[in-house]
């Protein structure tokens, strides 16, 4: 074979394979478009049925509806929250990247980064309220920016709460009938407060008196879970009952309290959850927690609600 | 290996020795066993995702289903933190090293001068590791930035390098190397193909040279622009060293591109051929010293009007206490060549000639040459 003819045979032959690839992708295409659909209809029969498994009205025995897993960049998810229109945002620990996803069909559809250059902290909850996204750093900085398009780089400002010392937060929420956001302390900094569980309230409106604060005594909380403490890692507000949801990593328990801080329930997740970091609930009765990744990776695991 | 990587260049090329396409055919090469590795091992695309520099990956991105896939386990079978780390440091370094190699090799062949500085390329090389691992140390650290920053102060490793080029290739190893620390060694590769295609073009173009300043493919032309301007390159000469082509500086000659030379080579070639349809008028000239020009020069030309074709006056050089020097334009008979008039004349005018002489053309020489050798024969 002349060094011409091998020529002209491997580029026909490069021609040949990259059509196989194209038509490959849009097979590849095809295929995932009919994952997703399936994807939806079984969470919807999922919905639909009755859940046997379950013993009560709480999630302690739920069977899980569905189980996405994380990319590598959401693996230190630390925080996952609702818009108003129902979809889930998400974010990293480190840094200030958002991710959108489709809960219902287990799609990353939007990601943007908050800030030039990116905001780093130790980033543990976001929220969304009036149209603004709240980050929450453990030191209790806020983060407030729009959401932003898919790639895009947003601008942010900060609020800082001066809470850093009374406590370490791990959740946000926004409860809009006091209009103010509801931030979870993981580890309380006040001596007096130590057999509490403490929420601090920050109106979004206000002057000086914007800060007020929900107190809890653990010793309603630890008996039924059989813990002796209930470490926070997310808070989130029942769109059916305006109640106060929390989840704890450490303790793997969830708790719910009304807004005036009495306990509605409090009981272990289901045991196959490794470090549970977030919550949220959607209109559409779908209670979302979010595991950071330990030993295995970050997922998100839907249950039936309530 | 070398021979073999040499082969397979060859194969790509078809065999051409021109730079622009075994480089090309270099990076082709790369790029083919990028994506096959890419194809196969999807980790690869890591050196490639840019990740580092954006942090954002393509969406819509479809995560797996936990519940019927059992992905968990493979899942927890992903590399640990520390070996992908190291897996991505060694790729981004070999990617550079691949990049640069080519950028060494036109850094030594395409320059003006003859020598090259061979620690420049021993730094081109080693540069972009360098500075692609310093950019995965630091990563966004602006801590780390500032102590690198101090410790490039304490050591101080400035250094002035003699051609401007230099410092242009070491910007883009150092360019190199922070596209690979960034992990968006897809930049690097586009500014690797990129530079070296535009030097060469540069270079074999000459351009912005200054034409009274010898280049460095002028000079490989040097010899046989010399011989084109004295007359015999490209056969445009007459064949006696003094060539009926017109050159007169032979420093604007040397400093003609190859492009120009080629040109030029033609455009001799075509008046070479309309002028030399016509047989030549003369092929030969006769020249001749006498003390008596008076008396010589009506007896030589009676009988070169005798015994040539025709004749002219071609010089008559007179000096004071010397023999004038006298030459004559002439074409001779076939019946009569150059030995048998120069016989013809010395009967006529001998005694007063001093020196007598009959140079023939190259054509009429091979012709002498080759009746002799048949006579010979």
């Amino acid at each position: 074979m002349t060094r011409r003819r091998f020529a002209v045979t491997a580029l026909a032959t490069c021609v040949a394979a990259s059509a196989c690839r194209q038509a490959d992708a849009a097979r590849t295409a095809r295929a995932d478009s009919s994952m997703l659909a399936q994807r939806e209809t079984r969470l919807e029969q999922s919905l639909s049925q009755p859940d046997t498994a379950a013993k009560d009205s709480t999630t302690a025995d739920r069977k899980a509806i569905a189980r996405w897993i994380m990319p590598r960049n959401l693996d230190e998810l630390s925080g996952i929250a609702l818009t108003h229109d129902g979809r889930l945002l998400a974010h990293g620990d480190e840094k200030a990247q958002v991710s959108e996803i489709d809960y219902r069909r287990g799609v990353v559809t939007k990601q943007f980064v908050v800030g030039h250059p990116t905001v780093k902290a130790d980033l543990e909850a976001i929220t969304i309220a009036h149209g603004f996204v709240y980050l929450l750093a453990s030191n209790g900085t806020l983060y407030e920016f729009q959401e932003g398009a898919n790639g895009a780089r947003v601008d942010y400002t900060t609020h800082d709460t001066r809470l850093g010392k009374e406590c370490e937060f791990e959740g946000l929420a926004f409860d809009s009938t006091l209009n103010a956001l509801l931030l979870a302390c993981k580890h309380v900094g006040t001596k007096h407060l130590k057999d509490d569980l403490v929420i601090y309230r920050w109106k979004l409106e206000g002057g000086g008196d914007r800060l007020s604060r929900l107190t809890v005594p653990l010793k309603d909380i630890v008996g039924p879970i059989g813990e002796k403490h209930f470490h926070p890692s997310d808070i989130t507000v029942d769109p059916f009952t305006g109640d106060y949801v929390l989840i704890a990593g450490i303790e793997k328990a969830m708790v719910e309290i009304t807004p005036e801080g009495r306990v509605v329930f409090a009981r272990k997740l289901p045991g196959d959850h490794d470090q549970p970091e977030s919550v949220a609930i959607t209109k559409d009765s779908i209670l979302i927690i979010g595991d950071e990744a330990k030993r295995v990776p970050a997922v998100l695991t839907l249950y039936r609600w309530p | 290996m070398s021979l073999s990587f040499k082969r397979v260049i060859d194969t790509v090329t078809l065999g051409s020795d021109r730079p622009i396409r075994r480089l090309l055919a270099y990076y082709i090469i790369l790029g083919g066993v990028f994506a096959a590795l890419l194809y196969f091992f999807p980790v690869v695309g890591q050196i490639a995702s840019g990740e580092r520099l954006e942090e954002l990956t393509a969406a819509p991105q479809i995560l797996q289903d936990g519940l019927t896939s059992g992905a968990f386990q493979s899942q927890a079978a992903r590399l640990p933190s520390s070996v992908q780390l190291a897996l991505t440091t060694t790729l981004c370094i070999v990617a550079t090293l691949l990049l640069m190699l080519p950028v060494t090799w036109v850094y030594m062949s395409a320059r003006r001068t003859k020598r090259h500085n061979q620690s420049v390329v021993e730094t081109l090389i080693m540069l972009p590791i360098v500075v692609a691992s310093i950019i995965l140390i630091v990563r966004n650290s602006l801590a780390l930035a500032f102590s690198l920053a101090g410790v490039v102060a304490a050591v101080r490793f400035r250094n002035t390098l003699r051609d401007t080029r230099d410092t242009v290739f070491i910007f883009l190893a150092i360019g190199i190397g922070f596209a690979a620390g960034v992990q968006a060694i897809t930049v690097g590769a586009i500014a690797s193909v990129i530079f070296n295609l535009v030097l060469l073009f540069l270079w074999r173009t000459d351009f912005g040279r200054n034409a009274l300043v010898t280049t460095a493919s002028a000079q490989q032309w040097a010899e046989p622009l010399k011989l084109l301007a004295e007359g015999d390159g490209h056969g445009n000469g007459n064949g006696n060293g003094k060539g009926n082509v017109a050159v007169h500086d032979h420093d604007i000659v040397l400093a003609l591109s190859p492009q120009k030379v080629d040109a030029l080579a033609a455009r001799f070639d075509r008046v070479r051929r309309i002028a030399g349809r016509k047989k030549p008028r003369f092929n030969a000239l006769l020249s001749f010293t006498t003390e008596e020009p008076a008396v010589v020069q009506p007896a030589l030309e009676e009988t070169l009007g005798r015994y040539t074709k025709r004749w002219m006056l071609d010089e008559v050089v007179s000096s004071e206490g010397k023999p004038t020097e006298v030459s004559y334009l002439v074409k001779l008979r076939k019946s009569m060549p150059g030995d048998a008039l120069m016989a013809e004349i010395r009967s006529v005018v001998g005694s007063k000639l001093t020196a007598c002489d009959i140079e023939l053309s190259d054509a009429l020489e091979e012709e002498t040459e080759a009746e002799t050798g048949k006579a010979s024969g």
